[in-house]
């Protein structure tokens, strides 16, 4: 909750005059965490192996800008380009920087006088200036390797909490154990069958998400009743509407069933990816054979449990020859299906999320640039957009990753194609975000307000962000969440293609791809299931940005040609 | 501004529009991560013949002549030819074969959507919050979030399988005999003779054959439905508002007080202005057909335009991808503009901004 300048009091001092519902609130959720130490521990080395893969990937963006273009225009063409390339990234980095890092203005500190535009623009040049200082001491000097040692440590430190135990873990609720000729279970939790024991997780796993969620409704309204300064606002009648919006409510608990499918995926899944999906026979298991317990690796236990119909199959809720549960079958080739699918649902989240929120960030600067100057920006804008609107959508991005794919292009290989995705679906659909926000955008700049902040000598990047966005963020949820459901669908119809993201990474349109003959047969599970959860995925964000349109804007009606054109395609 | 000022400045603003999405295009197909040449040489190709083809292709020139020749060429609907998938052979012709099966399929996705969506729209807009109602709506629902090429699979093992879940009766038999997968004939139609008039030619014999017009629909109608399923959703959706809101009009109610009967308001009053507001979704089909003929084509075997593209993106025949790309964007904003003429026309209030 950002804190308008004109209280006199900021949250941190009402939270401090009147300490104790903050810190009863903020001790439950210190328990919480603690349950779960481990598996956030976990979490955040893995979003921390991420963050500096593509940091690296970024980082070697101009050196591939120079040699592009030392190759065509020269050696000192290629630096130039290089230094060139290499500030243009600093400056990006020094708007985020400022916007994180840095509170106050450097310029007023150092008291430079400029107009409120210039003052802007000198802030962001300083900082650009410091963060190159930095980035050459990191490379020129010990100072990067200091650097570099306190990041293992750190990460060796974080790696030592993520083995912790946690509520969730397999080893604590295991599923995984062999059945001796009497009937009793060896090896899985308090000698229960794996079916019970893999639902007991699944269980803890929801009611663990579900503590969370209400323990933050909890803090909403802790602060509401404690530490707003307002006792009302038109935020309230959103969230009340919102509340009694059944449709809406419903896309909620679905959205909301999928993402911890998704963040708990090595809990919920009966296998982990790592031992039945990317290195089946470097993983072993006991299972109760004719001579006693005896080993097999993974690998040649799936072999002897494909799905492939006819007699081949391992239909869902079943068991293996080896005593493993499939709570939704096997695929053709012996994986564990729900294993594939809830790490599926990581990948068509991660994916659609950072699509969305890349079309979003583009599509509201856009929109909040156009609607302010208007003019010759907006109809630059309604050009450019109207110009990739005009390549079919589906067509462009297939031929993107194709190509991308074929070259083997070093952004191909984050993620398995999953960044690549992201981006040419951030790239191709922010003109129709865009376009449904203009309206709003273009409305809200016609309002006195702004004129007012003009006239006090706000500086424009101030008043679009105090004053335009957030009477546009509104919409942007609306239409990012009912966009959201076009990039899953159309990452997954890609993947169908083959041109999506790649094995050994699931993917809900490839398991759809193999399953795809063998649906009349016993093994209809495999291309079956995923598409029911495609569905089950976009219907949720659909009702959900019904819900939210109706809880924020009542008088509004369904115009959902974004959605309409977002979804088609896949 | 007036409406039609509004509209010329539409018309005019399709210009630039064109040639940037032709930019875009030069952009990927010439300055991607994909060298053109590699795919049409093939792996054993040598230097000779890559500098034969790099000189045929203009390759050899420097990037911003060939951006004039590329934009050139493609605004003077000089196509050029396919490399790779047939070699020689010219976009023309490429686009006689290719194009009518696509155009065969999405008219008739276009016509099931509009058959079954909007009268489904406006029944349940003429029954609000009744059971069969919620059955449409959420039924309409669930179906727009179908992904194409699962429903598609999922179709294609229904009917394949047709003679188990409908009592014995075969789709494949029905009527007609046919496979599932597979382009549809389209010669039931043809013209024998052609006589000349002055200079125009007027074709009087015409070939004509039921059975295979019969044959025809029937192989294209499921790859039709799926195509059409997401547009007929929306049809759906924008129909049955579209009819609560003229329904709770002034004029209906005027139109109930005067005493007409409930079959002249419905029929004269609701669905007329009922209509108005589909307009926008029916032209947005296009758009979509377009994309998503790609995944229809390919499942059911149909060799349209889509899955022309396709295979031209897979097997790196980028000159040919470049040129349909082009058709793409020209029809494209042909139907931009047709859909601001039609708003023009039918609806006074618009673009006075």
């Amino acid at each position: 909750m950002s804190m308008n300048e004109f209280d006199d009091k900021t949250l941190r001092e009402r939270i401090a005059d009147n300490p104790q519902p903050a810190l009863a609130w903020l001790a439950g959720a210190l328990v919480l965490v603690a349950l779960e130490l481990g598996r956030l521990a976990s979490g955040i080395v893995q979003v921390g192996e991420t963050t500096r893969f593509a940091l690296g990937g970024i980082a070697s963006l101009p050196g591939l800008v120079e040699e592009s273009v030392a190759s065509s225009l020269g050696e000192i063409a290629g630096l130039v380009a290089f230094g060139l390339a290499a500030l243009v990234l600093l400056g990006i980095a020094a708007i985020l920087v400022k916007w994180l890092l840095i509170p106050w203005t450097l310029v007023d500190r150092l008291g430079i006088e400029a107009s409120t535009g210039v003052k802007d623009i000198i802030e962001r040049v300083i900082v650009t200036g410091l963060l190159v200082v930095a980035a050459a001491l990191v490379v020129l000097t010990p100072v990067g390797g200091v650097l570099e040692m306190a990041v293992s440590a750190f990460t060796r430190g974080v790696e030592w909490v993520s083995s912790l135990p946690t509520i969730t873990s397999r080893e604590l609720i295991s599923n995984e154990g062999y059945q001796l000729p009497d009937g009793s279970w060896e090896g899985t939790f308090l000698g229960l069958s794996p079916a019970v024991a893999w639902a007991l997780r699944v269980a803890v796993v929801y009611a663990y998400a579900l503590v969370w969620l209400a323990w933050l409704w909890r803090g909403y309204e802790t602060f509401r009743a404690h530490y707003r300064e307002a006792d009302w606002t038109p935020r309230d009648d959103s969230i009340n509407r919102f509340r009694n919006h059944y449709w809406g409510m419903f896309g909620l608990i679905v959205v909301i069933m999928f993402l911890v499918m998704a963040l708990w995926a090595p809990a919920v899944s009966p296998a982990t990816a790592e031992a039945n999906l990317y290195q089946p026979y470097e993983h072993e298991f006991e299972y109760y054979g004719d001579d006693g317990v005896e080993t097999i690796s993974h690998g040649d236990a799936n072999f002897d449990s494909r799905s492939q119909g006819g007699d081949i199959n391992v239909g869902i809720m079943s068991y293996d020859d080896y005593d493993r549960f499939h709570p939704f079958g096997t695929n053709t080739d012996g994986k564990d299906l729900f294993t594939f699918l809830a790490y599926g649902a990581q990948v068509s989240l991660v994916i659609g999320l950072l699509a969305t929120v890349l079309m979003a960030v583009i599509a509201t600067a856009l929109a909040l640039i156009t609607a302010y100057y208007k003019g010759v920006t907006d109809l630059v804008t309604i050009v450019a957009s109207d110009s990739i609107i005009s390549l079919p959508r589906f067509l462009l991005v297939l031929l993107l990753s194709v190509l991308f794919m074929q070259a083997n292009h070093p952004v191909a290989e984050i993620y398995d194609g999953g960044l690549l995705l992201a981006l040419i679906f951030a790239g191709t659909g922010w003109p129709l975000l865009w376009r449904s926000v203009r309206g709003p955008a273009l409305q809200v700049s016609e309002q006195e307000w702004i004129d007012a902040a003009k006239s006090y000598g706000q500086s424009p990047a101030a008043t679009m962000r105090k004053h335009m966005a957030p009477y546009i963020a509104g919409y942007m949820l609306i239409y990012a969440s009912l966009s959201l459901g076009g990039v899953i669908i159309g990452v997954a119809a890609l993947s169908f293609l083959g041109f999506g993201v790649q094995a050994p990474t699931p993917e809900w349109g490839r398991a759809v791809y193999e399953g795809q003959s063998l649906i009349p047969t016993s093994s209809w599970h495999i291309a079956t299931l995923p598409g029911i959860l495609v569905v089950l995925l976009v219907t949720g964000f659909n009702a959900l940005g019904d819900g939210i349109r109706d809880a924020i804007d009542p008088q509004s009606e369904a115009s959902d040609g974004a959605a309409g054109a977002a979804g088609g395609g896949g | 501004m007036s409406r039609w000022r509004y509209f010329f400045r539409r018309l005019l603003l399709s210009v630039p529009v064109v040639l940037f999405g032709l930019t875009i295009t030069f952009v990927i197909v010439r300055m991607g991560p994909i060298d053109p040449v590699a795919a049409i040489v093939g792996p054993e190709g040598g230097g000779a013949s890559r500098g034969r083809i790099e000189e045929r292709l203009g390759l050899n020139e420097p990037l911003w002549q060939q951006y004039i020749t590329f934009m050139v060429d493609m605004l003077t609907f000089n196509l050029g030819q396919s490399w790779v998938i047939q070699p020689g052979r010219s976009v023309e012709s490429l686009l006689m074969t290719y194009a009518p099966r696509t155009l065969w399929l999405g008219f008739w996705s276009v016509l099931i959507a509009i058959c079954i969506g909007i009268p489904l729209g406006f029944y349940a807009g003429l029954n609000p919050n009744t059971k069969s109602d919620y059955l449409a709506s959420f039924g309409g629902i669930v179906w727009r979030a179908m992904p194409n090429f699962w429903l598609a699979i999922i179709i294609l093992a229904v009917l394949r399988q047709s003679e188990r879940f409908f009592f014995g009766l075969s789709w494949q038999s029905l009527g007609v005999s046919n496979n599932l997968i597979g382009q549809p004939p389209l010669d039931f139609i043809a013209f024998t003779d052609w006589t000349t008039i002055g200079i125009i030619s007027i074709p009087v014999g015409v070939y004509f054959s039921f059975s295979t017009l019969i044959e025809s629909i029937k192989q294209v109608m499921p790859a039709a439905i799926v195509l059409g399923s997401a547009a007929m959703g929306n049809e759906m959706r924008i129909g049955r508002t579209a009819v609560l809101e003229t329904i709770n009009s002034n004029y209906v109610e005027t139109a109930k007080a005067k005493g007409l009967r409930d079959r002249v308001i419905v029929w004269k009053h609701v669905f007329r202005n009922a209509l108005v507001p589909l307009v926008p979704i029916i032209t947005n089909e296009a758009f979509i057909l377009i994309g998503g003929s790609v995944i229809v084509e390919v499942i059911f075997g149909i060799n349209g335009l889509g899955y022309l593209f396709f295979q031209a993106a897979v097997q790196g025949d980028l000159p040919l991808v470049g040129s349909l790309m082009f058709i793409f964007i020209v029809l494209i904003v042909s139907i931009n503009i047709l859909q601001d003429f039609l708003y023009t026309v039918l609806d006074p209030r618009v673009g006075y901004e």
